[in-house]
């Protein structure tokens, strides 16, 4: 099949939710048929770290190097900044406002850029941005860690992929037991709106 | 709800991470019999085995370390079983000794040794390439790339095992263990129950006079395998042109994507090598003819690349020869490398492909020990009590975070099992302060040779054993010595003191780091006496406890207005529920403390109170 190459850069903070939001995706991708390949690095997933992913549709190679991302979804904006390497200049950007500051910032002992340095660095680079409250936007569908769908949604409603968020509804219903599936499809729905407005 | 991993039809497909695939194929494999010891990017593997073994036919083992769970799967398969083993790259250096014999003996039954490395050291120690060790023994090599391919290589793997009736290496790497993909299931054999030991000490015994024809024997057995390479599906050649590559494991998806999207694809002629040792050397000699120059794609050592120039030297071609004189001997590649370097090989300029430009001076995020964790309570005590003096001989495991600051409590570390053999070492050659921390499970592992031996050659150290009662690190498995896993009680445990004991070590202690008062005094007490002396800092890790012991936490800190910002509990304990507030005073999150109430020892202006209440 005949697809258009596209590169997904993930990155959050351990303990977010960023694998569980890529394997969402993929399945999403697959539930439309798409040829998908991701990728996670973890291990030091609990300890706070790091945590990076990715989702390639019509391509195989699990890792995405410099300059190599059209599409950069942060879960935390520090996070979203770090990143900026992977993608291509002019790519999409989309990432949540909302911080967790390493334990260097939160105890004062080192600073950390305000929202309003990330977002005009990356304007400097990205063709199209989108900034979301997603643990706010969690919150108001049931769970904070539902934010990350929200981000889903976000992306999914701005037509850079290759299926819209009718997809990803389908692959919350399919793999979530009802009760978290029902908070994370408002979570989705909260994240389409905010795309939207 | 039946898991598709074991229940799975024939033609379904599903999104299956790079370990769950090899899962399934060993399942569809028949395999009976499954060892490990856990190690990233290696652990879902056989936690997925774990996990899965009540509604599965197979039988399951954590073992003790990576020696005995190799040699565990060899005795099975030896009885005729089919056997898998799984581990992280640096685990074959501990079971090398069974390996390197093993393919001597052969087996009757099947074993697939899955080797999981990690190129790019993401959770390593090093970034070593254990194809080298398939050399040195004889063992043919499978090396997916993509999750289908881990499901059907493994399977292979398996069917190969059977038919030549000696070990195959499947060797993955961080990238492959940790990708997800669709895999279309194929229906599972129902392999017959083990035929039994079959008596033949010729066979089976390397005696010096047995062992002689043994290796004969691996050497006709590879010269079979080296003739199933030539046909095998896993090795095929696409494209034409005079410029040719050859690429083998994770190598072969970043070359697919570098063709697809240089538009390059109609210049090259490509071998792509899943099956890649023994060396198809027909199939190799026939896609070189026609060839001028070859680049050869594999992440670290150049071993095809070696094998591809004593083949054109054997033959006499003149063929120009390509590898890591244009791609790099460490790390991993990335797509753009990979094009790049086909481009110089074909003589093009590299690719302009604009990279913005890494921001500088971030706060990093390292990982750090967990709010609660009982190893940031030894760390804080130890250092206390022995200053920066001592030289803290470090292991392998959650602990190893002490190395950051402020417990900075990790000074050498060589290899699982090193804290207490390394500074019992260095403490005769020096006379220096030693202080060997290392885990539980790092203990069953590979320290209790270490003490033994301390203890026989009069050693003077201080052992901390950091008994959180689980394999954190790695993901909460279970070893000898837990009291329960995710499956339950263990009911044969092995208890850490006693084991201690038993080891001819007399002073020991046993208390919980969370008890900073009496844990003081159990270092203090030791740090006054000499020769080998052991404390087992006993707490379970509070991720592990939410789990298993459904334990939450009731209590949280909280910092009293009396608190004088001089009194430093947060620059000396630096728990991650820490928080600076607006007025730059300590506070603690509520959601993130875990209670373990070690700041509250600190400090009489930290106080707990229950989780909730103002
Ligand atoms: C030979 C070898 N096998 C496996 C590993 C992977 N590994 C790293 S840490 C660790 C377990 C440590 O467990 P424990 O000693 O109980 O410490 P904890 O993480 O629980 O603090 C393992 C298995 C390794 N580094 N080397
Ligand atoms: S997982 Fe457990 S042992 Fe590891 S750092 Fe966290 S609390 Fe400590
Ligand atoms: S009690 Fe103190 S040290 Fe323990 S987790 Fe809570 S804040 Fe951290």
């Amino acid at each position: 099949m005949s697809v258009t190459p596209l590169r997904i850069f993930m990155t959050g903070v351990g303990g977010q939710g960023t694998l569980t939001a890529t394997t969402l995706l993929a399945k999403a991708a697959l539930l439309r048929g798409l040829p998908v390949t991701s990728g996670e690095i973890h291990g030091m997933a609990q300890r706070g770290g790091v945590v990076e992913s990715t989702l390639l549709i019509g391509l195989k190679s699990p890792k995405i190097g410099p300059g190599e991302a059209d599409v950069l979804m942060g879960f935390e904006p520090l996070e979203t900044l770090r990143a900026l390497i992977y993608l291509k200049p002019g790519g999409a950007v989309f990432s949540s406002t909302e911080s967790t500051p390493p334990l260097s910032v939160s105890t004062g002992q080192a600073t950390c850029p305000g929202l309003v340095d990330v977002e005009g660095r990356v304007a400097e680079v990205a063709g199209i941005t989108g900034w979301y409250p997603c643990q706010s936007l969690g919150l108001q569908a049931g769970a904070a860690q539902a934010g990350n769908i929200a981000l889903l949604g976000a992306v999914a409603a701005s037509g850079v992929l290759p299926f819209g968020p009718d997809a990803v509804a389908e692959a919350i219903t399919a793999n979530m037991k009802p009760k978290i599936a029902a908070i994370n499809l408002k979570a989705l729905e909260l994240g389409v709106e905010a795309a939207k407005a | 709800m039946s898991n598709p991993l074991i229940a799975g039809k024939a033609g379904e497909t599903h999104l299956l991470l790079g370990n769950e695939a090899i899962v399934r194929g060993a399942v569809e494999a028949g395999v009976q019999f499954v060892s490990c010891y856990p190690g990233t990017p290696s652990s879902e593997v056989p936690d997925t085995f774990f996990r899965l073994s009540p509604e599965a036919d197979y039988y399951f083992e954590y073992s003790t370390n990576e020696k005995v769970a190799l040699e565990a799967s060899a005795g099975a398969a030896l009885g005729g079983a089919r056997a898998l083993c799984t581990m992280k790259h640096v685990g074959v250096n501990v079971a090398a000794d069974p390996l390197m014999t093993l393919s001597y003996t052969g087996v009757p039954g099947a074993l697939v040794l899955l080797s999981a490395d990690d190129p790019g050291c993401h959770s390593s120690q090093n970034e070593q390439d254990n194809r080298y060790f398939a050399r040195l023994g004889g063992l043919p090599v499978f090396e997916p790339a993509s999750a289908q391919e881990c499901k059907d290589m493994t399977r292979t793997a398996m069917a190969l095992s059977d038919e030549l009736d000696g070990p195959v290496l499947l060797r993955t790497t961080t990238r492959v263990n940790h990708l997800r993909g669709p895999v279309t299931l194929a229906d599972a054999e129902k392999a017959p129950a083990p035929a039994g030991f079959q008596k033949d000490p010729s066979k089976y015994v390397p005696i010096p006079a047995f062992a002689r024809p043994m290796h004969l024997r691996l050497l006709e057995r590879m010269q079979r395998a080296m003739e199933l390479a030539e046909t095998s599906e896993y090795n095929t050649v696409t494209g034409s042109g005079t410029v040719g590559v050859v690429a083998s494991g994770i190598s072969r998806a970043y070359l697919s994507d570098a063709l697809t999207l240089s538009g390059l694809g109609d210049k090259v002629k490509v071998l792509e090598l899943g099956f890649t040792y023994p060396l198809p050397e027909q199939l190799v000699l026939s896609f070189m003819k026609g060839l001028t120059k070859v680049l050869v794609v594999e992440e670290l050592e150049p071993l095809l690349e070696n094998d591809l120039r004593v083949l054109v030297q054997t033959t006499g071609l003149d063929i120009e020869i390509f590898g890591k004189n244009t791609l790099p001997r460490y790390g991993e590649f990335t797509v753009g490398m990979v094009e790049d370097a086909l481009r110089s090989v074909l003589g093009e300029a590299p690719a302009v492909r604009p990279v913005n430009p890494p921001e500088e001076g971030l706060p990093m995020r390292p990982p750090n020990l967990c709010a609660g964790c009982p190893h940031r309570a030894s760390y804080l005590t130890t250092r206390k009590v022995f200053g920066d003096e001592a030289i803290y001989s470090s292991d392998i495991g959650c602990y190893t975070l002490g190395i950051l600051p402020p417990l900075k409590s990790a000074d050498l570390l060589v290899c699982m099992g090193s804290s207490i053999s390394a500074g019992s070492g260095l403490s005769k050659a020096t006379g220096q302060t030693v202080v060997a921390f290392l885990g539980d499970s790092t203990f069953f592992h590979s320290g209790m040779t270490g003490l033994a031996n301390a203890v026989y050659n009069q050693h003077d150290i201080l052992v901390v054993i950091l008994d959180n009662k689980t394999t954190a690190m790695t993901g909460h498995q279970p070893h000898p010595g837990v009291e329960k896993s995710i499956m339950g009680d263990n009911e044969s445990r092995v208890i850490i003191e006693d084991v201690v004991r038993g080891l001819g070590v007399t002073e020991i202690r046993k208390v919980n780091p969370l008890n900073q008062k009496k844990f003081t005094a159990a270092v203090e007490e030791l740090k006054a006496k000499s020769g080998v002396r052991v404390l087992i800092a006993e707490e379970p890790c509070p991720l592990f406890a939410r789990r298993a012991y459904g334990k939450k936490p009731q209590v949280t800190a909280y910092v009293t207005p009396e608190y004088d910002m001089s009194e430093g509990v947060m620059e000396r304990v630096a728990c991650p529920a820490f928080y600076q507030d607006d007025d730059c005073r300590l506070a603690v999150n509520e959601l993130l403390c875990a209670g373990c109430m070690l700041c509250v020892q600190q400090s009489d202006n930290i106080k707990s109170k229950k989780k909730g209440d103002k």
